[in-house]
């Protein structure tokens, strides 16, 4: 049975889903929804979930316009965590806005995620 | 770089040790039912976001920790409403008073920040 999608529509999003992307790594202040563990880490972008007002400028009472695209992008833990004892299969997935990421070379070799996920 | 994290929030706790987890439902006391109404109503009224809470508490900094669920989300209302105008510092400091006076609360009560709350 195939659910409605909840995902907003994102007119001129800049990456698309198997692209190879690197988070920024910067360390602004303020409200910032990208985990610091993550940042300078290289990932591939599993699925594009919409446009969303901008919460790092929601969080000060503008109003997040215009909306950021979010995606959301899979990672190998085992690059996230050098000291990773788990399966080197295991991923790790999370939402990060579209001004966070940077493109990476070349494209991802593993297998395209499925809709199903 | 330095090997101080810069700007890293409170809640940022990703890779982190995580130490024990009390899963204990301590439940609800009367007070935090009603702060939590309060912070409820604010939002469904679109006085306060959520992203706005978030970053007042985050902003508590060590203080973050220090304090219980309901007190820190509560700090971040107070914060929130005093930056908004809706309350003033002042205003917040007389109604405190005249609620301990009708409860016949002693003013040097403790603080309710709990020293050692979570982790």
């Amino acid at each position: 049975m195939t659910l409605p999608s909840t995902y907003t529509p994102a007119p001129g999003h800049r990456f698309n889903v198997g692209d190879r992307v690197v988070i920024k790594r910067a360390f602004p202040p303020g409200h910032r929804r990208t985990p610091y563990y993550i940042r300078g880490k290289g990932g591939v972008i599993e699925r594009i979930c919409g446009a969303f007002p901008n919460p790092e400028e929601l969080a000060y009472g503008f109003d997040g316009e215009p909306a950021k695209v979010l995606y959301r992008v899979r990672f190998q833990q085992t690059h996230v965590w050098p000291d990773y004892t788990g399966p080197a299969r295991d991923v790790i997935e999370m939402e990060i806005f579209e001004h966070w990421l940077a493109p990476a070379s070349g494209r991802a070799k593993a297998k395209r995620p499925t809709q199903s996920g | 770089m330095s090997t101080q994290p810069i700007n890293k929030g409170p809640h940022d706790l990703g890779g982190a040790a995580a130490g024990p987890i009390d899963t204990t439902d301590h439940g609800m006391k009367f007070w935090e039912k009603q702060a939590n109404a309060l912070r409820s109503t604010l939002g469904l009224k679109k006085i306060v976001r959520v992203d706005e809470l978030r970053r007042a508490a985050e902003d508590l900094g060590d203080q973050y920790y220090k304090l219980a669920y309901f007190e820190r989300t509560t700090m971040a209302l107070r914060t929130l409403l005093i930056e908004k105008g809706l309350i003033t510092e002042a205003e917040l400091t007389a109604r405190m008073a005249e609620v301990r006076a009708r409860f016949d609360v002693p003013a040097a009560a403790a603080a309710p920040a709990r020293k050692s709350a979570g982790r």
